[in-house]
């Protein structure tokens, strides 16, 4: 067989020197091809990860066994040796930038298991990436160069293990402070971000801004480089499937980390649309994270430590129990904290504005008596106040110096409104922690009373330092402006949101960041607007786009006009789809001989076709906790034309 | 005095019974029992001492409580008012169910520390510390009176930490009771002594506790107009209670069966969810209250679960809903209770808001949010941030509402209510809602108790479905046995009142078999409530009837059989199931029928021939009383129902009573300003009159 010249550009080389020509012949494999080149460079080193990539098909060359004639390969074709991974700089949910090796010539499915095999993330299925959005590129230059970037390139593929170390972080992690600080980035929440970074983001304004973004994602099964990607390119690597398979504090600190930070994220930017109650509920979740985070850096120990204390007590219990005269003494010295103090009280009625009248207070478990004066207050109160089950909300102005509580307190005959006025910070922290702790039937003595008194302290200080942004804030104080959509930015001066948070933030102040974490998360999924991802669509059949809703479990027809849903789909109704993909149509069928196509405007029916498909594997995935993933399953159901 | 007497010698039976059946447990327990025993004899010489100086409270019981000072000791009077006019069967009926609780509470030990720190209840019961109440604390002490009317309860405030009793009771109890227990027989092991230490310290801080715990005495209206009297602890949820109710009643167990509460002032219906405790909502009652608590089965409780395409597909049209496959539903239920976040029906719907303070109803568009309820204010789109927040649930429940079409004008009479549970009067805090059909009314219910319980709620579903599937074996097995069913509530009540119970028990288990064959459980319309109640008095005990309702020819041949009293203890030790270690040690001789009583209340079946062995003689006395059917009641028992007769008595000394008629004894003899005197009154003055 005649022999021709190849000629490899060698990357190793350096981009100066011409490329490599070795003379070969048609039925020479391509294993072969590596070999005379490899032999050709006289350069010693491992040349494992490399591989030959066709330059003009854009297409690798990786079966080793197939002759160049079997490939297609004539003397025309340019071919570059080149490592199958690179380093790729990959934009996390929570906003920061990891450069790190991945896998640049197999499917890019098997890139993103790599890469959260790498961070440590469980379920990789859920995940993908996708193109970054198209910033201004001066602005956008400006900011890489500023942006610090997280470095684990030099974490060599062959040691990324699964082995955790004892606070749950892999091995890999351990080798030095920089590679342990990446971790510490991935697994802790990132503090709440400055309200201009909110505001300078893109927010897409509509469903079809929304629709946008969905034609970003790349093709799981297509590799990298295959559609485009270079070498330290930026990716996005996102939550795409919103079913988060048996998320499990224990093991997913790097997963639910993230998993939250994309959905504050989504819930700052708007991508989700929630009402104003539930904005101040997301606000205090995070408020609360970001402090709870800072404080206590060692989440995965608190568990056992909790455990510890608890057996810790119930040991303690039993001693004191053991002591057989101690009954009494026990009752004794269980005596239940209170508080006793000067406060003035206001009754507002119809009608009569009386004004406040100083009294002397006593709080007692769950309720509050007052007397005329100190000295009665061993007599009968002038009145008691049953605290548990009522409302409480504050009405603070620390630069007025007004501390008011503001009791509702449920009644048989309704409810009876009365404010308390404090005099200073401290007694206000005191008294309404105690108040709050009483309205959820929990008494003074509970364990939870001085961290309640901590944080009203805290969010007093937040109300001081929001309100003249003169001052630069102590780096412990958290701009209530971080923590709601710009929308709320202009809607309520910060004094007036602080408050509104608060209000929510009592409801959740005793979770610990884990905890608070997951609330969140489950706030944000029981949203109506949740897990759907819209693409641009026209019907077959209709004259107008429309937009193709898809949920986790359900395909949505939304009428762009009125924005009304007009029909849904299950899945679990489908019988089969299909894709065309010459004409670029999507046809489904469901039970009851319902047919639906379209054509995809704003993004690659590929990209639909994935996601369908992508939620139907999601769904096969099993209650049990088996960590295999049936890959074939998922390029069978996502594939399309390629994989078969 | 003779009753007094009489009431002395039978604390020796009982006291017997109860080592007995401690004996049959296991030697752990015995030796628990024996140092028990001892300290209950020391406690009762305390009592017997302080009982003179208490006494006196007594004196004035009828006097109603002051208005004012009702948190403080409105309990005692009320007691004593509603203890007498409590029907003779009640007072059986309640009887028993106190041995349930003393069952209930040796079982329980409650972990929360806190709880040593909740203020001591009402007076009245420092008077009387049921003295050998053994694991008992003193229930009465902690009880609540019943209300004066009568009402199936009476709030007492748990707060009011008026009574010193602090002195006597609890800390003797507690004191005493790490006394050293007469362990040496049997300490072979020093495990054994550990456990048995432990078990000790356990007992002895369950005593401290149940000292605080707050009782009260509710009586349920059952769907046939009967009502049964039951003894709650702040600590059972409703499952508990209906577990309860399932063992007396005998209905079929199935999921929809709920207890509700009723609120004729305002017209109000809520279903307690399983998971809530009882007594919680009772505290939020008035005192004059005319609110009633009912058993009986609600189809729309559980619907979610069933039908779930109903609730979340409810746009679809109704026959693709009525054609729905059973995967599809599991489905449905998984996706929406399964994740990690509990799934709320999207309703969205014009409803009927009534006007604060006005006499009409505006329509808005209303959505349901997992966080509240929201509208759509006018002009303004129905997208997320323009909506405006209507009420969120924290503190608020949810209520059906009956007739306010006629009472407020409503636009129909499918309307619910949120309020705050406290809230018993109309006011301007609670919110009307109406819907145009009852079907809506059902998916907005259904909806706002998912958004408010969450998990829970499905949670407590797969818990009820259990209970049926285990409910459904059991039933077989007791039909299969025969009456046994119909016998059951009795047993229980024996344990007091002897001559009482016996007379009433008889005529209410031929009741139960008449009736169960005619009316099944669900025929009653869920509204009606009878408000004055006194009905067929004697039946307090009756199950409502079964669906598979013995015949009287079944009844007949197995009377023999001990199954019946199982079945009651089981109801009454259900807690005790969960004990983890009761070794069923061959007991001593009589200690047999108790074990025995005891193991089946875990296995259902095996009735041991020594059921048999009938108790002390005392009992035949009451047997006595027995042909003297109690006032109220009905027709008296055919034929059929006398042959039995014989039999439940047998049974009912046996078992449960025991601990618990120790202290009301010793109440007796005090003549208790207490719960449990009061009743040992009562059955005094039952006996008299036999």
């Amino acid at each position: 067989m005649a022999a021709w010249d190849l000629s490899v550009t060698v990357e190793e080389l350096g981009p100066e020197v011409p490329p490599v020509t070795i003379s070969v012949t048609s039925d020479l494999h391509i294993g072969g091809v590596i070999l005379k080149l490899v032999e050709k460079t006289q350069l010693k080193r491992d040349w494992s990860d490399y591989a030959l990539w066709w330059a003009q098909k854009q297409q690798w060359l990786l079966r080793t066994s197939w002759t160049l004639d079997k490939c297609g390969i004539q003397a025309d074709a340019s071919l570059v040796f080149i490592p199958q991974h690179k380093p790729l700089r990959l934009g996390l949910p929570n906003g920061c930038t990891l450069r790190l090796r991945a896998c640049f010539s197999g499917p890019m499915f098997r890139t993103v298991l790599g890469v959260c095999k790498m961070l440590n993330i469980r379920r990789p299925e859920e995940l993908s990436l996708l193109r970054p959005l198209e910033e201004k590129k001066k602005k956008k230059k400006e900011k890489d160069s500023a942006e610090e970037v997280y470095d684990l390139v030099e974490v060599p593929l062959t040691s990324v293990s699964q082995a955790c170390l004892y606070n749950g972080m892999p091995a890999h992690f351990a080798d030095s402070p920089k590679t342990e600080a990446v971790y510490k980035m991935l697994s802790v929440p990132q503090p709440a971000p400055p309200p201009e970074l909110i505001t300078k983001q893109y927010r897409p304004a509509s469903v079809v801004d929304k629709a946008h973004i969905n034609s970003r994602w790349l093709d799981s099964s297509r590799s990298l480089m295959e559609q485009g990607i270079q070498e330290n390119d930026r990716l996005w690597l996102r939550f795409k499937y919103s079913t988060f398979h048996d998320l499990e504090p224990k093991y997913d600190a790097v997963r639910l980390a993230q998993l939250y930070e994309q959905a504050r994220w989504a819930i700052l930017l708007e991508d989700v649309d929630c009402t104003e109650e539930e904005m101040m509920l997301f606000g205090a979740l995070q408020y609360h994270i970001s402090k709870r985070s800072l404080a206590e850096p060692e989440t995965t120990n608190s568990n056992t430590a909790m455990d510890d204390l608890e057996s810790a007590l119930l040991s303690l219990e039993v001693k004191m129990d053991g002591d057989s005269n101690t009954a009494n003494d026990l009752l004794d010295n269980m005596a239940a904290p209170e508080l006793n103090d000067y406060l003035k009280i206001f009754r507002p009625k119809k009608l009569t504005l009386k004004g406040y009248k100083q009294y002397w207070f006593k709080f007692q478990d769950t309720r509050i008596s007052y007397f005329k004066s100190k000295e009665e207050s061993v007599g009968e109160p002038i009145q008691q106040i049953h605290l548990k089950g009522c409302e409480v909300a504050p009405d603070v102005n620390v630069a007025g110096q007004k501390f008011l509580i503001r009791l509702l307190i449920p009644a048989p005959e309704g409810m009876t409104e009365i404010y308390l006025r404090c005099e200073n910070e401290e007694q206000y922290a005191h008294w309404m922690a105690a108040c709050r702790l009483a309205s959820r039937g929990r008494s003074l003595a509970d364990s939870s009373f001085q961290s309640e008194i901590q944080s009203i302290r805290s969010f007093l200080a937040m109300q001081k330092t929001s309100g003249n942004s003169a001052t630069p804030a102590a780096d412990d104080t958290i701009n209530t402006y971080s923590l709601v959509s710009p929308r709320y930015h202009k809607k309520y001066k910060a004094k007036q949101l602080t408050a509104r948070i608060l209000e929510a933030y009592q409801n959740v102040a005793q979770l610990s960041w884990t905890e608070a974490m997951l609330r969140f998360l489950q706030v944000w999924q029981a949203l109506p607007d949740f897990g759907i991802s819209y693409v641009v669509v026209r019907f077959k059949g209709s004259r107008k786009d429309e937009v193709l809703g898809i949920a986790p479990n359900r395909l949505i027809r939304i009428d762009l006009g009125v924005g009304d849903v007009v029909k849904t789909w299950r899945y679990n109704n489908m019988r089969q789809w299909n894709v065309n993909w010459d004409i670029r149509q999507v046809a489904i069928e469901f039970d009851g001989n319902i047919n639906i196509g379209f054509s995809c405007v704003t993004a690659d029916c590929k990209i639909v076709h994935e996601f369908i498909g992508g939620y139907i594997f999601m769904s096969t995935r099993s209650r049990e906790k088996s960590d295999t993933l049936n890959e074939e399953l998922f390029h069978k159901l996502t594939g399309g034309h390629e994989a078969l | 005095m003779a009753a007094c007497s009489s009431g002395w010698v039978e604390v020796e039976v009982e006291v017997v019974v109860v080592v007995v059946s401690c004996g049959g447990a296991s030697e752990q327990r015995m030796d628990d029992i024996d140092a028990m025993f001892s300290d209950l004899l020391g406690e009762m010489d305390l009592l017997t001492q302080s009982l003179g100086v208490e006494n006196e409270a007594p004196d004035n019981p009828n006097i109603p409580s002051p208005p004012e000072e009702v948190n403080l000791s409105p309990g005692f009077t009320d007691l004593n008012a509603s203890l007498h006019e409590l029907e003779d069967n009640d007072l059986d009926v309640l009887m028993a169910d106190l041995m349930a609780d003393l069952n209930a509470t040796e079982e329980k030990l409650a972990t929360d520390i806190e709880n040593l720190k909740v203020p001591p209840a009402p007076a009245p019961s420092a008077g009387q510390p049921p003295p050998p109440a053994a694991s008992q604390p003193p229930p009465a002490a902690t009880l609540p009176p019943a209300p004066q009317g009568l009402s199936s309860y009476n709030a007492s405030d748990p707060v009011s930490p008026v009574s010193p009793r602090s002195e006597v009771s609890t800390p003797s109890s507690s004191s005493q009771s790490p006394a050293p227990p007469p362990q040496h027989a049997k300490p072979s092991m020093e495990e054994i002594e550990a456990q048995i230490k432990a078990d000790k310290i356990k007992m002895a801080l369950e005593k401290l506790k149940e000292a605080k715990v707050k009782k009260l005495v509710v009586k349920v209206l059952m769907n046939d107009g009967s009502s049964k009297t039951l003894m709650v602890d702040e600590r059972q949820n409703v499952r508990e209670v209906l577990d309860n109710l399932f063992e007396k009643t005998h209905c079929d167990c199935n999921v929809d069966w709920s207890l509700y509460e009723t609120n004729p002032d305002l017209n109000l219906e809520r279903g307690f969810e399983d998971h809530e405790n009882l007594v919680e909502p009772l505290s939020a009652w008035t005192r004059d209250t005319e609110n009633k608590i009912h058993f009986d089965a609600r189809a729309d409780r559980y619907e979610v679960f069933k039908n779930p395409q109903n609730f979340y597909l409810w746009k679809k049209d109704k026959q693709t809903l009525k054609d729905m496959k059973d995967r599809d539903k599991e489905l449905l239920i998984e996706e929406n209770f399964g994740g990690t976040s509990i799934i709320v029906p999207d309703l969205e719907g014009a409803l009927y808001l009534r006007e604060d303070g006005k006499k009409s109803w505006k329509q808005k568009l209303f959505l349901l949010r997992a966080s509240g309820i929201y509208y759509a204010p006018k002009g303004k789109s129905k997208t997320s941030r323009d909506l405006v927040c209507f009420v969120q649930f924290d503190n608020v429940n949810v209520y059906y509402a009956k007739d306010l079409k006629s009472k407020y004008k409503a636009p129909s009479d499918h309307c619910f209510v949120l309020k705050h549970p406290q809230i018993q009067k109309d006011s301007q805090y609670i919110k009307y809602l109406c819907c145009d059909d009852p079907w809506t009314l059902t998916l907005w219910v259904t909806g706002i108790r998912i958004a408010k319980y969450g998990a829970a709620l499905y949670d407590n579903y797969k818990v009820a479905v259990r209970k049926t599937t285990l409910a459904s074996a059991w039933t077989d097995r007791i039909t299969s046995s025969s009456n046994s069913s119909s016998l059951t509530p009795s047993p229980p009540i024996k344990g007091h009142g002897d001559g009482r119970c016996s007379s009433s028990t008889p005529t209410s288990s031929s009741t139960t078999v008449l009736r169960g064959c005619v009316m099944p459980p669900r025929l009653l319309p869920p509204g009606r409530l009878p408000s004055a109640f006194p009905p067929p008095a004697p039946m307090d005990s009756l199950p409502p009837p079964p669906p598979p309702p013995p015949d009287d020819a079944t009844e007949a041949p197995p009377d023999f059989l001990p199954p019946p009293p199982p079945v009651t203890t089981s109801g009454v030790a259900s807690p005790l199931v969960r004990r983890p270690s009761r070794p069923a040690v061959a007991p001593p001789p009589r200690g047999g029928s108790r074990g025995s009583v005891k193991n089946q209340s875990l296995p259902p079946p095996p009735p041991d021939p020594e059921f048999l062995p009938p108790p002390p003689p005392p009992i035949n006395i009451s047997g006595g009383g027995g042909g003297i059917p109690p006032p109220p009641p009905p027709a008296p028992p055919p034929p059929g129902p006398a042959a039995l007769r014989p039999t439940p008595m047998v049974r009912k000394t046996g078992p449960p009573p025991p601990k618990r008629t120790t202290p009301v004894l010793t109440g007796g003899g005090g003549e208790g300003g207490d719960f449990m005197s009061e009743l040992q009154k009562a059955m005094n003055r039952k006996r008299g009159g036999d």
